[in-house]
């Protein structure tokens, strides 16, 4: 891909011919060809009329959508009436903290101890309130607040770091030990290895106890151990298994290193939804725009289904080899990296529990009721070996639709780029024209209504490759496909002028073209919506 | 470096209690990070009699992070798998402590050896047997404690073994196939696959499956 050095373009370079402004993107030439691509689809141009939407199609720039009246129902349609909040684990743990406000005069017991509490019951204060009536001392044992009486019969020791002289620790195995730290329990470490033992227990989420004894560490003996504040670490990691224990209601914004969590309290009706409207999109905090359903981005006309099958098969073209000589896996829930034992393929996650299985990434629980529930038991080579013949078979097919989305991906994050330098733009054009903050907006609406444009084109191809070619509405489909691909790369080129002049002398055009991305998004899926609804696509994996 | 200095000393005490019948060995000098561990079946149980020989890595990050453990004596048992000997153990995992030693922990697996967790197997095919009819899995265990856990003697007739009893599938289910003119291995197969051992006569419905399988 040509990068954007090479066009750098001072304002005074505005008197060269006007496609020198653009650059000459490669990928134009493969989406303007997409229709002779389709081996697939006995397409034929003129036999068609475009999908039938309330926008005309018009070659060129001759209409202005500008105020088309249906300008505002595209994407922003696609989230009405969905309520959601958006938090951070800090803001979700500063709730925890209210929680333990609230149940302090209650409880009477120090808040560390009432933290421990809430931490062994997930945070769930019901339940814990219900067991507290009933157990109350009980309860503090189990919870390694108190000490048992079992515990008791070991000389008490303080709470706490000591100096010592000739220690041997039990776990390193040094000895001329001079620092240490015990709980009331008695059982005492090496202060290196007591350290050693948090540190890697910190990103767990779980109370963490004595190495010998259900006694546990409260938070502020955490951090006086580790001479920090690292019982933020752990309270955070215990949010964070708190949130997948309940996804049901909470997602995590997808995007990388955005720490955004969106919570719907009523998921219930999303059936209805999603029927009515599209995947139940959500906006975080940080403008991130995702499908609370599948935690992907915005996905149409794609639904979830198409989605996650394409997703699938993406990921298992690259990984069929690689899946069962690696050590290490994600956890297919929270993505947290589990370490193979020896050979077990019962895998549990240490953070958010989740267990499955090592060979087939699903849930661990059918393998362990029935014999051969997991589809590549003890058939590991026999069965990569058929994977593989089955993608060779499609290959062919997958791969022109793959290489066209990838296409699109590519293309979106250079269209990330070149947001990167919407808003010096906007600035030059305010210093050199003296146009206003505000009029130079018009920059910054094209630009997102390129990246929706451009996400639903890259999702157009997962449609079509699951769709059934014969049938009409698919060629329909393409047609609209082929649309969208054309005004997005048009608009894309747009908005590669650098030259302030020459932006404002085509600010209508801008407002026409983005306007006309805009309903060809629409059209395309509102269009991929009547083709999943009518069955025509069918997902085969 | 505190993992070797840790190491020696549970060497050191494994030998300094031989009555816990316990052997720790490393597999080369060169390398204290790979040993074997042995242990005696527990008597009273299908195992007994038998030495069982354990396959120990010790990672990096140890007693931090648990050894990894398998068997390399064939097992028949719910919690280890039949084929590659790998242990399914929640101390070897999620549970594990640093405080736990490679001597505590293969006495653990001593203790599973006595009591098999069927409702969280390694072996589905090995836990149903466990749970669908004791009696024929502890005469399979049992033949496999002699036939792999018992030092040399047992190993020249591990050839003549009949495939049917090494699993545990009644011999007259089997014949009554082969009468049919299916072959042998491929009824155990079928027979393994759909975790059957034996037949009731009327079971026309089951008898169909396998039948259905065996032409497949
Ligand atoms: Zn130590
Ligand atoms: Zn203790
Ligand atoms: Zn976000
Ligand atoms: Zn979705
Ligand atoms: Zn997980
Ligand atoms: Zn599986």
């Amino acid at each position: 891909m040509a990068n954007d050095e090479d066009y750098q373009y001072s304002s005074s370079d505005d008197d060269f011919p006007e496609q020198q402004y653009y650059e000459p993107l490669e990928h134009r030439d493969i989406t303007n060809n997409i229709l002779d691509d389709y081996e697939y689809l006995n397409y034929d141009t003129d036999s068609l009329e475009s999908f039938n939407s309330d926008v005309d199609i018009v070659d060129g720039m001759a209409v202005s959508h500008v105020t088309n009246p249906n300008k505002k129902r595209s994407i922003e349609g696609a989230m009405v009436n969905l309520k959601y909040e958006c938090f951070t684990t800090q803001d979700i743990f500063n709730n925890m903290l209210e929680k333990v406000d609230r149940l302090q005069p209650m409880f009477s017991i120090p808040r560390e101890d009432i933290i421990l509490l809430l931490q062994k019951y997930g945070w769930d204060e019901d339940r814990l309130l219900e067991d507290w009536t009933n157990k109350m001392d009980g309860l503090l044992i189990e919870a390694g607040i108190h000490i048992n009486n079992e515990q008791k019969e070991l000389p008490k020791s303080q709470r706490g770091i000591s100096n010592r002289d000739f220690f041997t620790c039990p776990i390193c195995c040094e000895d001329q030990i001079k620092e240490t730290y015990s709980l009331e329990c008695g059982h005492e470490y090496c202060i290196s290895c007591y350290r050693h033992y948090i540190e890697d227990r910190l990103n767990k989420g779980n109370i963490i106890t004595c190495m010998s004894c259900s006694l546990a560490l409260k938070n502020t003996d955490i951090d006086e151990l580790m001479n920090g504040p690292s019982s933020e670490k752990l309270m955070h990691s215990s949010i964070k298994s708190f949130v997948q224990k309940h996804n049901e209601n909470y997602r995590w914004c997808p995007f990388t290193d955005c720490k955004c969590i969106v919570h719907i309290q009523d998921t219930t009706e999303f059936v209805e939804y999603i029927r009515l409207h599209y995947s139940p999109y959500v906006l975080c905090n940080e403008s991130h725009r995702f499908c609370f359903s599948c935690s992907f981005e915005m996905h149409s006309p794609a639904d979830c289904e198409i989605t996650s099958s394409w997703i699938k098969k993406a990921k298992k073209e690259s990984d069929n080899l690689n899946w069962v000589l690696s050590h290490t896996k994600e956890c297919p829930k929270c993505s947290v990296n589990i370490e193979k034992n020896g050979g077990c393929n019962h895998m549990i996650c240490s953070s958010c529990k989740y267990e499955f299985c090592w060979i087939c990434n699903s849930d661990w629980k059918p393998h362990g009721s029935s014999f051969y529930q997991c589809t590549m038991y003890n058939n590991d080579e026999l069965k990569t070996q058929t994977v593989i013949e089955d993608v060779s078979k499609t290959l062919k097919r997958y791969t022109f639709f793959y290489r066209m989305f990838n296409e699109h991906e590519v293309s979106a994050k250079l269209d990330w780029q070149l947001g990167q330098t919407v808003g010096n733009k906007i600035k030059s054009l305010q210093e050199k024209m003296g146009v206003s903050w505000i009029e130079g907006q018009f920059l910054t609406e094209s630009l997102k209504i390129l990246n929706e444009g451009r996400t639903a084109l890259k999702w157009s191809f997962a449609v079509v490759f699951y769709s059934d070619s014969s049938h009409n509405l698919t060629k329909i489909f393409v047609d609209n496909q082929a649309l969208l691909a054309n005004s997005v790369e048009d608009l894309s080129a747009l908005l590669q002028i650098k030259s302030p002049e020459t932006i404002m002398e085509k600010k209508v055009e801008f407002y026409n073209k983005a306007g006309y991305v805009e309903n060809r998004t629409y059209a395309l899926m509102e269009c991929g919506r009547e083709l999943i609804s009518k069955g025509i696509v069918k997902i085969t994996n | 470096m505190s993992r070797a200095k840790r190491i020696m000393k549970e060497m050191e005490a494994v030998r300094d209690d031989p009555e816990a019948n316990i052997d720790l060995e490393f597999v080369s000098e060169a390398d204290i990070h790979h040993l074997k561990g042995s242990f005696l079946g527990p008597p009273e149980t299908p195992y007994e009699g038998g030495k069982f020989i354990v396959d120990i890595e010790v990672p990096m990050e140890y007693p931090f992070k648990p050894p990894k453990m398998k068997f390399d004596t064939k097992v028949y048992h719910p919690n280890i798998s039949s084929v590659t000997g790998a242990i399914c153990l929640d101390i070897l995992k999620n549970a594990w402590s640093p405080v736990i030693t490679l001597k505590s922990a293969l006495i653990s697996l001593q203790a599973l050896l006595q009591s098999p967790e069927p409702n969280d197997p390694q072996d589905a095919e090995v836990a149903q047997h466990y749970l669908r009819d004791r009696e024929s899995f502890n005469k399979t265990a049992a033949l496999w404690t002699k036939l792999y856990a018992n030092g040399g003697d047992a190993n020249s007739s591990k050839g003549n073994v009949d495939q049917a009893d090494l699993y545990g599938i009644d011999q007259s289910l089997v014949t009554e196939f082969e009468n049919q003119g299916f072959e042998k291995d491929k009824i155990i197969e079928v027979l393994r696959r759909l975790g059957l051992k034996s037949l009731d006569p009327n079971d026309n419905e089951t008898a169909n499956k396998i039948l259905e399988e065996l032409l497949k």
